[in-house]
C-alpha cells in the first residue's frame, strides 16, 4: 500500500524541480465514490493529493491535453516536463502514448503507484445507495473497507471493485521514474470470457442487443473526451468537412459513431474502462473495445501499452497476416 | 433467401490492379453482374473503413475492397495495411451483428478479368444470402 505522506512528499519534491510544470494526481472529491483529479502547480498544493481505491480517473488523459495546449501569439511554449501519477492501467496509456509519439519520454516524469484495484461507482451505489459525503475506500486482500464519513463498512472485493480490476494483469506500473510503495502481486488472468460469451449469440440477437444500447446514446462524446487514447486535435466525429457521421442521434448515426470509435481504438485500447465509467446512458462500450483487443491478441499477438519499443499495430504489417477471409 | 432481391455492392478498386482488371473484363466482353457500383481509389490502402460504414449507411447491401496481390502493390505496402485494417473491421461489424458476408475483400491483378467476374458473383451471392441491409441504413426522417 502507498503511504499518503510519502506520496505527497514525492509530489512536493517533483513539483519543486525547475524542469517540472505540473503534477497530475487525485484529490478527495466533494461527494460520492469517486475522487477528483488534481493538478498540482505549486509545492503547497501537494498536500491535497491522495491515493486510495476511489482514485478511478486515468490521469494519463491529461498529459496529452496539457501537451497540446495552444500557445498564444508572442509567447514561448512551456517546455518543462509534465509529471503524472499512474496506476498500473494508467501506465499502459503512457506507454501507448510513447509508442505513438504523442510526447517524448524525456518530457514526462512518471510517478508509479502499485494498485490493488479501484471501486466501481455503479456497483457501490447499488449496494449502499448514493453518498452525499466523500467516501474513502481502502483495498486490502479480498476485502474493501469503505468509510462513509466515519461510518465503516466492509465488503467483498468482487462486490464493489471495477471489472477491469477483477481481471487486472498489470497492477504495477509498467514504466515509472519514481516508484511509490511496494509492488503488489498479479491476481488474475484475462481470458476474455465475457467476449466469448457474447460471440455465441446469433447475428440477430447481437444486433437486437446493440440496437437497444446504441439507441440510448445521446452523443455527448464523454467516452471520447475521457479516453486517454482519443487525443486527435480534430476528431473525425466533430469534423464537418467531410462529415462522416451526422450529429443526429438516430440509430444509424449512433451505430456508426460507436463502430468507428471502437475501430479507432483497435490495437490501442489499454482497457482503463474510463469510457464505460463516464457514459451517462450506461452503454457497455467496453464490450466493443474488448472484442477488438481479443482479436488483436489472437490474430496479431499484439498487446497495446506494454512495450514502449513496439510499433503501432495498424501502422505496421506482416506479410504473413491472416487472409482467409479474402475472396 | 429472396430470389427477387437485387443487392447493391459498392466496390472500391485500386487504380493499378483491380480497376484495370475490371476494365479488362469489360474490354474482353465478359458479362459480369450489374449490381456492382465501382469507385476507383489509388490504392486499397487508401480506403478508410469509414467509407465502408458510409456506404452501408447510404443503402449499399455489400461492400467490396479490391487491390493488388500482396507484394505487387504499386505503392509497395498499401495492400498489407488494408488487409490488417479490414480483417479487424470485419470482426467488429460481426460483433455488432452485421453479417460478415457483406464485407468482401479480394486481390485482383490487371490481367485477371475473369477472376474479377467471379469475385463480383461471389460478393452478390453473399449479399443476397444476407438480405437487404436494414440495420443501420439511414432512414429518411419526416419531421
Amino acid at each position: 500500500m502507498v503511504d499518503i505522506e510519502d506520496l505527497r512528499e514525492k509530489a512536493r519534491e517533483t513539483i519543486s524541480r525547475d524542469d517540472v510544470r505540473c503534477v497530475f494526481g487525485w484529490k478527495r472529491g466533494t461527494y460520492g465514490y469517486e475522487s477528483a483529479p488534481a493538478v498540482v502547480r505549486k509545492p503547497e498544493d501537494a498536500d491535497s493529493l491522495i491515493f486510495d481505491a476511489t482514485c478511478v480517473q486515468n490521469p494519463a488523459s491529461f498529459v496529452v491535453l496539457e501537451e497540446k495546449l495552444p500557445v498564444p501569439r508572442g509567447k514561448e511554449p512551456d517546455t518543462r516536463k509534465i509529471a503524472v501519477f499512474v496506476k498500473g492501467c494508467d501506465s499502459r496509456a503512457v506507454v501507448q502514448h510513447l509508442v505513438e509519439n504523442a510526447y517524448l519520454r524525456e518530457n514526462i516524469v512518471v510517478l508509479g503507484i502499485p494498485c490493488m484495484g479501484v471501486i466501481d461507482r455503479r456497483k457501490a451505489e447499488k449496494l449502499f445507495g448514493e453518498s452525499l459525503e466523500p467516501v474513502e475506500a481502502e483495498c486490502s486482500g479480498d476485502k474493501v473497507a469503505l468509510n462513509f464519513g466515519g461510518e465503516r463498512k466492509e465488503v467483498e472485493r468482487s462486490d464493489v471493485l471495477s471489472e477491469k480490476c477483477l481481471r487486472c494483469r498489470y497492477p504495477n506500473p509498467i514504466l515509472s521514474d519514481i516508484m511509490l510503495g511496494t509492488e503488489v502481486e498479479k491476481r488474475a488472468e484475462d481470458e476474455f470470457a465475457d467476449v466469448s460469451e457474447f460471440e455465441k449469440k446469433s447475428a440477430d440477437e447481437k444486433w437486437a442487443f446493440w440496437e437497444e444500447q446504441f439507441s440510448k446514446c445521446v452523443r455527448c462524446y464523454a467516452c471520447r473526451n475521457v479516453c486517454p487514447m482519443c487525443y486527435c486535435i480534430d476528431c473525425v466525429v466533430t469534423k464537418l468537412k467531410p462529415q462522416w457521421t451526422r450529429r443526429s442521434t438516430d440509430i444509424s448515426e449512433n451505430t456508426v459513431y460507436h463502430i468507428q470509435r471502437a475501430w479507432h481504438l483497435a490495437g490501442r485500447c489499454i482497457e482503463c474502462m474510463e469510457c464505460e465509467r463516464v457514459c451517462p446512458m450506461n452503454i457497455p462500450i467496453m464490450t466493443l473495445n474488448r472484442k477488438m483487443t481479443k482479436e488483436v491478441r489472437e490474430m496479431f499477438d499484439h498487446e497495446p501499452g506494454v512495450d514502449p519499443e513496439a510499433k503501432p499495430l495498424l501502422a505496421s504489417y506482416n506479410p504473413q497476416d491472416p487472409e482467409e477471409y479474402i475472396l | 433467401m429472396n430470389e427477387d432481391f437485387e443487392p447493391t455492392i459498392v466496390a472500391f478498386l485500386c487504380n493499378w490492379c483491380s480497376y484495370a482488371g475490371a476494365d479488362l473484363a469489360g474490354t474482353s466482353r465478359m458479362h459480369y453482374l450489374p449490381n456492382v457500383r465501382i469507385i476507383r481509389v489509388m490504392c486499397s490502402g487508401r480506403v478508410n473503413p469509414l467509407f465502408l460504414l458510409n456506404a452501408l449507411q447510404q443503402g449499399a447491401d455489400g461492400v467490396l475492397i479490391s487491390g493488388c496481390h500482396p507484394g505487387d502493390c504499386h505503392y509497395l505496402e498499401g495492400n498489407y495495411y488494408a488487409r490488417r485494417r479490414f480483417v479487424l473491421m470485419r470482426k467488429l461489424l460481426e460483433h455488432v451483428g452485421v453479417d460478415p458476408g457483406r464485407i468482401n475483400m479480394s486481390w485482383v491483378s490487371a490481367s485477371e478479368g475473369a477472376k474479377f467476374k467471379d469475385i463480383i458473383e461471389k460478393a452478390v451471392e453473399g449479399a443476397k444470402e444476407s438480405g437487404p441491409m436494414e440495420q443501420f441504413k439511414r432512414r429518411k426522417i419526416n419531421w
